[in-house]
């Protein structure tokens, strides 16, 4: 006799287990164990590794991997030029650069006609419109949605006029805010669209290259809702084709570029470098050149390395231990360049440094002590290290930034120096003058102490041990690592900040008060004199003056020590040499555009492979997992 | 006490159990972790855009019970509106949220990821047990033979070689130098036949050694001696008197061990690009994305409770020597 449905708790239970199973089966986007194999097709196709990606909207897509498929499929109003060193703004969907009034607060842009979107069953044809100046408006408002999962909202927070009033509003009615004027974006008719903002911000310009204010349909939102992130639809020159997340994602061809006449072709000046290296071969050709781009989710790098070394991927970055089993004197060995693989070696636009907590009780309020530890940091070992790999820093700001000066570090590594001022805080040979007991550091790493990280901390250890400082590094993940930052309970950090777009503003931002924990400025440094010096500069427009102010600022933060300023990292990227116009670029968001492979080079030269064995072993292979 | 009355009552021990997992869940990631507001807002996060996510997502809310809402809705249902409360309600409804990494419903995520971990983990279970099982026969019938010490040498040296070293080795060798098997990649069955092999070959020096002592324990019995000595064949020894003897703690072992298959391997996931929950587990970790955390552990607490409780079933249902009380 059945008795189960009189039991309302087992009733219960097995139909909420139901209900999750079939729920899900029905919507499982199941993994195929068979399927064709990319390389058999004769199309041109690019093969690439990624990190996990986390989203394909725009707004939601806060990460590195993600931005980088995303920036294939939507396009914003401003864009990089490919080849310009430095970095220059190019305008995308813009039909030019904006015009800016005298006051430097309203931009009025002008929309490309004949611009549209990815067919898609969203439409109510299913065949995808014409970008107007109300889609950008709808996009760069979605972003200030209060409902909206998104780690962008920064980049616009308290820059256009109206926007926290449009939070409000959606707050108490709902989607009907946006149908309501918001003063500081405006679409005035179909291809004009204008933007007040709330004072002058001339970055607001690199801001428009961000993927977050990319151009989406709300058609494609509203249909479908929570999924949007996995359905992209866009008015860049691929589509989505299949994403199995965590494993594989293959993008195609967008057929509506060749339906709409839409052409968009490659540049047709460079540098000198670049027409030695025959980056301007192609110059005006039509874009894209690649049918097809596959990038594999590869967790771990020795795999992405024995992958690479097949030619299974196009480029990769060797971890440390990989590229001292491949290298020679920072340069390619030989067996690898008989292979035809290119080393491309470029800075990044990234400082590391060592933050102070600035409200710690014994490091906060002793510059002496600050600049003593900063005087004690042998930074050339920790580029020995990593294998060449970095470059010193003397400033905040990284070159290739206007306001990254030469003028050497006050504070860089010198023991003379270092223990003159120990003794000058109150710590002489590194013991205290009030307690009598030695100075005891901690320093706290977003790590959970893998091989490499360990060792910088063995000799971070060592270095301050040679001024009489007992220095204790405490590894931790990520989140806690910056709960504790949050928190201001760390006495010192060590981290590294990447820029978001090629302004001294992103890194000197960082020493801004009003940006204090939780915000950007970890440290906490507080200085009013900064602070006026900061708000006068990054109001004003790119040129000498902004840059003198930039170099001041810097120079401040050099002397005052809320950072010891450790490296640059550079960037050592391998590529095979069938990767045609690859040009390394601190923001390659969509650059796949330009990358070109031959199908029938690529296959010669992996044959060729087969002939010429490396020789390496596993030992070459780095265990460091993880990302 | 009949066999339907004492499954009936170990069913119903699983309910409080599960209710403690759940209190403990949150306690672990919620109560503990606090919010995850920086987490998600990225490393511009304001001090402002912190307290504005908190509030829209009710971490700003008592965090066991709320007297404020009892005096403000003037029920029980008021009493309510606290973070525990609210926590057991979605869990109880298998709503495990959204990842604050991807934005994805973990639910969604853990249907995506547990076909690819079976697919791995399956395979490696059946074969391990099934050799491990032969082999441990085999020695137990020529204990301290030449066959039985070679066994328990190899047996003892494969447990002696981590892991990892399986992964580099094989992925290396097989796959990249003599080019046997693929290096990466989940695209059909010739991708999972390494990280079997590898699987397989690294679990079997323990499982043979554990196997076999189990082995040797009933092959000294003295039914063994009169199975033999009435004319029974050694086939039949071996796998009608001995395997069903020593089905006790072979039972054990395997019915613990199958609620794990389903996260997977993190190391053989992760060096061979299968996508399993592993992978996304160790990223959650990482990550700390305690939506994913705290369902892989809910889920794998569930399975472990249910799994526990067929073990109990089979033993009676094994041998009806075992007395229900």
């Amino acid at each position: 006799m059945t008795r189960w449905p009189r039991i309302p708790v087992a009733k219960f239970l097995l139909s909420s287990l139901l209900a999750f199973v079939f729920g899900e089966c029905f919507s499982l986007h199941a993994f195929t164990l068979a399927r064709p194999d990319p390389e058999t097709r004769s199309d041109r196709v690019l093969l690439g590794s990624t990190k996990r990606l986390r989203s394909l909207d725009p707004i939601g897509s806060g990460d590195i991997a993600s931005a980088m498929i995303t920036g294939l499929i939507y396009e914003g109003l401003l864009r990089y030029g490919y080849l310009d060193r430095p970095y220059r703004l190019e305008p995308q969907l813009a039909e030019a650069m904006p015009e800016v009034d005298a006051t430097g607060t309203r931009m009025t842009f002008r929309l490309r006609p004949g611009i549209y979107f990815a067919d898609d069953r969203c439409f109510p044809s299913g065949s995808g419109r014409e970008v107007t100046a109300a889609d950008f408006r709808y996009s760069i408002l979605r972003l200030a949605d209060p409902r909206s999962s998104t780690t962008g909202f920064w980049v616009i927070r308290g820059r256009l006029r109206g926007l926290e009033a449009f939070r409000k509003r959606v707050e108490e009615v709902g989607d009907r805010a946006y149908e309501e004027p918001v003063e500081g974006i405006q679409a005035l008719d179909d291809y004009t669209l204008e933007f007040l903002l709330t004072e002058p911000y001339p970055q607001f310009l690199w801001v428009l290259t961000m993927h977050y204010l990319h151009v989406v349909p709300r058609e494609a939102v509203e249909f479908y809702g929570g999924d949007f992130q996995r359905y992209p639809v866009g008015t860049g020159p691929y589509r989505l084709v299949e994403w199995k997340r965590n494993y594989r994602i293959e993008l195609e061809r967008n057929p509506k570029w060749a339906q709409t006449g839409r052409r968009e072709v490659y540049p047709e000046e460079g540098q000198s470098d670049d027409v030695r290296a025959g980056l301007l071969a192609e110059a005006g050709a039509s874009l894209p050149f690649a049918d097809r781009i596959i990038r594999y989710v590869v967790q771990d790098e020795s795999t992405a390395w024995l992958m690479f070394l097949a030619g299974g991927l196009d480029l990769t970055l060797p971890t440390t231990d990989q590229f001292e089993g491949v290298s020679v004197m920072g340069g390619l060995s030989s067996a690898l360049e008989a292979r035809g693989v290119v080393l491309d070696k470029v800075p990044a636009l990234q400082t590391i440094y060592i933050g102070f907590g600035m409200d710690d009780p014994v490091v906060g309020g002793n510059k002496k002590l600050r600049q003593a530890l900063s005087s004690a940091l042998d930074r050339s070992k920790l580029i020995e290290l990593r294998a060449g790999q970095e470059i010193e820093a003397v400033n905040p700001i990284p070159p290739g930034i206007p306001g990254n000066t030469t003028r050497p570090n006050p504070y860089g590594y010198d023991l003379d120096r270092a223990r003159r001022l120990l003794a000058e805080a109150g710590y002489p040979e590194g013991i205290s003058e009030r307690t009598g007991s030695r100075l005891e550091l901690t320093l706290d790493f977003a790590s959970q102490g893998q091989p490499e990280m360990r060792q910088r901390a063995d000799l971070m250890v060592g270095m301050m041990r040679s001024i009489g400082v007992r220095l204790t590094p405490r590894f931790q993940l990520e989140p806690t690592f910056f709960e504790r930052i949050d928190r201001r309970e760390s006495q010192m950090f060590y981290i590294l900040w990447s820029a978001d777009y090629p302004d001294g503003e992103n890194f000197l931002q960082l020493f801004f008060g009003p940006n204090s924990s939780p915000g950007p400025n970890h440290t906490n440094y507080a200085s009013d004199a900064f602070d006026r010096l900061f708000e006068q500069a990054r109001r004003m427009p790119d040129g000498a003056e902004r840059t003198e102010l930039y170099e001041r600022l810097a120079g401040m933060v050099q002397e005052d020590c809320p950072w010891i300023l450790v490296t640059h990292p550079l960037i050592y990227q391998l590529r095979h040499g069938w990767l045609e116009n690859y040009k390394p670029h601190d923001f390659p968001y969509g650059n796949e555009v330009y990358y070109k492979v031959e199908p029938a080079r690529r296959e010669r030269m992996r044959k060729a492979f087969r002939k010429q064995p490396l020789g390496l072993r596993p030992s070459t292979l780095s265990v460091n997992g993880g990302e | 006490m009949g066999f339907g009355a004492y499954a009936v009552r170990r069913l119903l021990y699983t309910i409080p159990v599960t209710l403690g997992v759940m209190v403990l869940l949150f306690l672990l990631f919620e109560a503990i972790g606090g919010s995850p507001a920086r987490l998600v807002l990225g490393k511009s996060a304001t001090a402002e855009s912190i307290a504005e996510w908190d509030a829209h997502n009710g971490y700003d809310l008592p965090l066991l019970i709320s007297w404020e809402g009892l005096l403000r809705e003037r029920s029980l249902v008021g009493l309510f509106d606290a973070q525990l409360p609210r926590y057991l309600w979605r869990l109880s409804r298998w709503d495990f949220g959204t990842s604050y990494v991807t934005n994805q419903p973990v639910r969604r995520m853990i249907f995506e990821g547990i076909i690819p971990s079976l697919s791995l983990t399956v395979p490696i279970f059946i074969a391990g047990f099934l050799a491990s099982i032969g082999i441990a026969l085999m020695c137990a019938l020529h204990r301290k033979g030449h066959l039985d010490r070679i066994v328990v040498f190899l047996s003892v040296a494969l447990m002696s070689i981590p892991y990892l070293g399986y992964i580099l080795v094989g992925q290396f060798w097989l796959g990249y130098a003599w080019g046997w098997f693929p290096i990466w990649g989940y695209e059909g069955i010739s991708h999972l036949v390494l990280p079997w092999l590898i699987g397989v070959v690294s679990g079997l020096g323990g499982n043979v050694r554990f196997y076999r002592t189990v082995m040797l324990d009933q092959v000294r019995a003295d039914f063994i001696r009169t199975a033999f000595a009435k004319g029974c064949t050694t086939r039949r020894v071996l796998w009608v008197h001995l395997l069903r003897n020593a089905m006790i703690p072979i039972l054990t072992q395997v019915v613990i061990t199958i609620p794990f298959l389903y996260t997977g391997s993190l190391l053989l996931e992760s060096f061979f690009g299968i996508p399993g929950l592993g992978y996304i587990g160790v990223h959650a970790l990482h990550t700390g994305d305690r939506p994913v955390l705290s369902a892989l552990v809910f889920v794998g607490s569930l399975l472990f409770v249910l799994f526990n409780v067929l073990t109990d079933l089979a033993y009676v249902w094994m041998d009806r020597r075992i007395r229900l009380g």
